[in-house]
């Protein structure tokens, strides 16, 4: 017998190790397992969405926390009898699960809310999911250390290297790191997808001025403790620093125009219907405009109006570059051996 | 007092700022009045520990962690104490390798355990269960008891079990008057690792998380990730809190000299 | 062997057997069939491509040495640091061991986000540290670096890790009959000498623990690499990175299966020397 994973599983499945199995593992039918961040985000999610959704169907939904690579885990460990019904994305790993034949196809007739998110979305996630709320990746920094903050990548690398500023970058151990950071970067100075030496050459300038982040809190506590002067961070959590008393903050989407990075959504094959009418709340105006104005994010229904204060804050959907995730995802795992080779952190 | 024993305490003193500075950092801002995390704080307040308890899915999931740790503990003695006696025992070259085969789940990285057994355990359709976790756990746990354990009553004579046969002892009252007793220090020592290998423990406890079997540590996480407040620090500070009052109440009933300390 | 005393034998043999199915079901055959990933081709059929490539690049030599190097240096240290402070623990605390036990377990009970929080609070560019040492002390003219040096990564490193040598020491310590110390103080020896030809080989069984807890959990440990850096290349972090950017399963799956053979290697070799010369 060819020894592969199916086979394996199988037959530890049949051997009777699965007299446990058959347990009541799935909530009942009226129930939908859907998935949020933690903290305020969650609440956004309870107060946006879960709260129409229940009101209009008399359903109830259980929200799961946690991250999109855990998610992504448990339904490809369970593909016939997925844990959860809607999964919150990441724009890659969306795009993974899309090719892995995971998720169902979004159209309009399950989705009437659909028809007014712009189409590329959609596109992006290959039309099994879209994008239902974005950001742009830039440059935050300490405003009591840098009275004039560099308006472009170009500008940020010239003055780091100089030694004008510390910087704290994305390190390669954090997800999003490929596209928002090396990608936009090494768009903003001239490369390609299949040309990331301009990248390379930019890291190798700065490094003795650089110091890297692991995750969002890392990054913020760089600055809070004068660790580094400025960085490269999002723009919605560094509204919601500002919005929790933080006053020496303050954000700039670079002039060559940050990565747009996005939170989409997706329903798993197999998964509960009702996802559907929980999705198409997710995509409604009126809970996305709330939604904005709890996570300081911009949504992608084109009929949202945003409040004044957000007005100002909300980068153009025009002002950001949709990054190509499809073609990224090709060479992406050669771009992360690489700088795990030139610059190690 | 001697000075080889002023240097000890002196060494131990050293050891404790290193051990609780870091740790003191994370108390101080537990009690920030700031909306952020940063030091030094503004000034004083009490209400990150109010958000905790506003917060249900840090309650939930204290309580999903608590209830695994138990678990994982109480399975890793039952199944760890007896190996580790007969390990103790037995000088052969098989011996060496079964006990390293039976540690070597230290050695794992977590994430690494943590993915193949939800694939593992999803295809024996036990899924995203707690009973998939508290497995997972008992694995990652097994190690310390059966180690130190092992440990313990290797340093104890066989003479001391031999004489209560010989007085006409059972086996299981040797066991239970002799053996348990002499090797409690390596159980307890053995169940605090277990205990707050499984409290801690992120990496595994992420591929089983759900609304229902999400633990304290995988809800911190994705609470942090999206919302860096001093709430973090003020859990931390409660949990530093409870280990006192457990330390204390162990103290009462038990006398953690005894199980510590030679008497 | 008469019959009586083999089936004796065989019974106490029973004793393993809980632990032993236990773990060859839920920890064996996940990883095995985790490590097919590894030897799958990506059109199917069984291949040691990814093994030939991984151990044939000199970069990923590098990575294999630095994790056996930088485990090995977190286990000694903190065997070293842990001995005298086991010793007070059993011999000298008396009524300070509950605090003794709770220093010991407190990082434990501090998510490791916020300790490497406090960390840099302590050690950033203007953290607590550099301030006094620059402003209040005067001692230096500039800030040091300290986060992302390879030293404070061992140090938080051997800061979450000491505990478990700390404990492992002590347990076996306490069982040591404190009369062969004395014994030997009466029959004329230092107690520097009483305390290295009697007490410390009595106790070698609890740093052999001590040192093997600390080297394979470090072995396998990546979050405090990850947050406090240092310039660290290890296994462990780079099987976080397949599973957190690339998800390239099946390189994970190589990484963790060649640091499984490296760990149960260093394992079986501490053990045959801890045996060789405990008691």
């Amino acid at each position: 017998m060819k020894l592969n994973r199916r086979h394996f599983l199988g037959a530890s499945a049949a051997t009777g190790l699965a007299g446990l199995s058959g347990l009541p593992l799935r909530a009942q039918a009226n129930t939908l397992n859907v998935t949020a961040y933690g903290g305020v985000w969650e609440q956004a999610i309870r107060d946006c969405f879960v709260a129409p959704f229940e009101a209009k169907t008399g359903a109830t939904a259980t929200v799961s926390l946690g991250g999109p690579a855990q998610w992504l885990a448990q339904v490809e460990a369970n593909p016939e009898n997925p844990p959860l019904d809607v999964l919150i994305m990441t724009p890659d790993l969306a795009v993974i699960a899309a090719e892995g034949d995971l998720m169902d196809e979004f159209t309009v007739e399950k989705l009437p809310n659909l028809a007014d998110i712009p189409q590329e979305f959609t596109d992006a996630c290959l039309g099994k999911g879209t994008y239902f709320d974005y950001g742009v990746g830039g440059i935050t920094y300490n405003k009591q250390y840098v009275s004039e903050p560099p308006k472009g990548f170009a500008e940020f690398v010239e003055r780091v290297s100089n030694g004008e500023f510390i910087a704290s970058v994305p390190s390669i151990s954090y997800g999003p790191t490929p596209v928002f950071f090396l990608w936009a970067m090494n768009n903003a100075l001239g490369g390609t997808v299949d040309n990331v030496d301009p990248f390379f050459e930019a890291m190798a300038k700065m490094k003795d001025n650089l110091v890297f982040w692991a995750g969002p809190n890392d990054f913020f506590n760089h600055l809070a403790s004068g660790e580094a002067d400025l960085g490269i961070y999002f723009d919605g959590r560094t509204w919601n620093h500002v919005d929790e008393g933080v006053n020496w903050i303050d954000f700039i989407n670079p002039e060559e125009g940050g990565a747009m990075t996005t939170v989409a959504v997706q329903k798993p094959k197999h998964a509960s219907d009702l996802a559907w009418d929980y999705i198409n709340e997710m995509l409604d105006p009126a809970n996305q405009s709330k939604f904005a104005d709890i996570l300081n994010y911009g949504v992608t229904n084109k009929k949202v109006q945003y409040s004044e204060k957000l007005a100002a804050r909300v980068p153009a959907m025009s002002d950001a570059l949709l990054p190509p995730y499809a073609e990224i995802a090709r060479v992406r795992n050669g771009w992360v051996d690489r700088w795990n080779r030139e610059i190690g952190m | 007092m001697r000075l080889s024993d002023l240097l000890l305490w002196l060494f131990t003193a050293a050891f404790f700022v290193f051990m609780l500075l870091p740790i003191l950092v994370v108390v101080v801002i537990s009690f920030t009045s700031a909306g952020y995390a940063a030091f030094p704080i503004p000034g004083w307040s009490l209400k990150w520990f109010a958000r905790i308890f506003e917060y249900q899915p840090f309650i939930d999931s204290l309580w999903v962690s608590l209830e695994l740790a138990v678990v994982s503990t109480v399975g890793s003695c039952v199944l760890g104490i007896p190996a580790a006696l007969y390990l103790a025992r037995s000088r052969s070259g098989w011996a060496t390798a079964v006990t390293t085969f039976l540690l070597s789940p230290l050695s794992m990285p977590m994430i690494v355990i943590g993915f193949a057994s939800l694939f593992f355990l999803s295809a024996l359709g036990l899924g995203v269960s707690f009973l998939a976790l508290a497995i997972v756990h008992t694995v990652i746990c097994l190690p310390y008891v059966i180690r130190t354990v092992t440990a313990v009553y290797r340093g104890i004579s066989p003479a001391y079990e031999e004489a209560a046969m010989i007085l006409g002892a059972s086996r299981f009252t040797t066991f239970r008057e002799v053996t348990l007793p002499l090797i409690r220090p390596g159980i307890a020592a053995g169940c605090l690792f277990s205990f707050l290998t499984s409290f801690d423990n992120l990496p595994v406890s992420y591929f089983f998380g759900s609304a229902q079997t999400n633990t304290l540590p995988v809800v911190m996480l994705a609470y942090m990730e999206h919302q860096f407040d001093p709430s973090i620090a003020a859990l931390s500070t409660l949990q530093l809190a409870l280990a006192v009052v457990a330390l204390v109440v162990a103290d009462r009933l038990y006398g953690i000299e005894k199980m510590t300390v030679a008497t | 062997m008469s019959l009586h005393a083999f089936a004796a034998r065989h019974r106490r043999s029973l004793l393993l057997a809980p632990a032993l199915i236990f773990l060859a079901v839920f920890f064996v055959m996940p990883l095995f069939d985790n490590s097919l990933r590894s030897f799958t081709a990506e059109e199917g059929g069984f291949t040691l491509a990814r093994y030939a490539a991984f151990l044939t690049d000199r970069f990923y030599l590098g990575v294999i040495v630095e994790t056996v190097v930088l485990s090995a240096a977190v286990a000694a240290i903190s065997v070293v640091i842990a001995y005298p402070v086991a010793y007070v623990l059993v011999r000298k605390s008396g009524r300070f061991s509950g605090a003794i036990i709770f220093m010991l377990i407190a990082p434990l009970l501090t998510s490791i986000i916020m300790r490497t929080f406090g960390w840099q609070v302590l050690f950033a560019r203007r953290g607590l540290v550099n301030q006094w040492l620059v402003q209040d002390l005067g001692l230096l003219d500039a800030p040091l670096r300290w986060l992302n040096t390879p030293g404070l990564a061992i140090a938080a490193l051997v800061h979450v890790l000491v505990p478990f040598a700390v404990l492992s020491i002590a347990s076996v310590l306490q069982g040591v009959d404190r009369r062969l110390e004395e014994g030997a103080l009466m029959l004329g020896a230092s107690r520097w000498r009483a305390f290295r030809e009697v007490t410390l080989p009595l106790t070698m069984d609890g740093i052999g623990t001590g040192a093997i807890l600390v080297f394979m959990i470090a072995n396998g440990s990546f979050v405090t690499l990850v947050l406090l850096g240092g310039g660290f290349q290890t296994l462990p972090l780079l099987i976080y990175q397949q599973f957190n950017t690339t998800r390239d399963f099946a390189l994970a799956s190589t990484m963790s299966t060649i640091l499984l053979v490296i760990a149960v290697g260093c394992l079986w070799l501490q053990l045959r020397l801890v045996r060789r010369q405990g008691v």
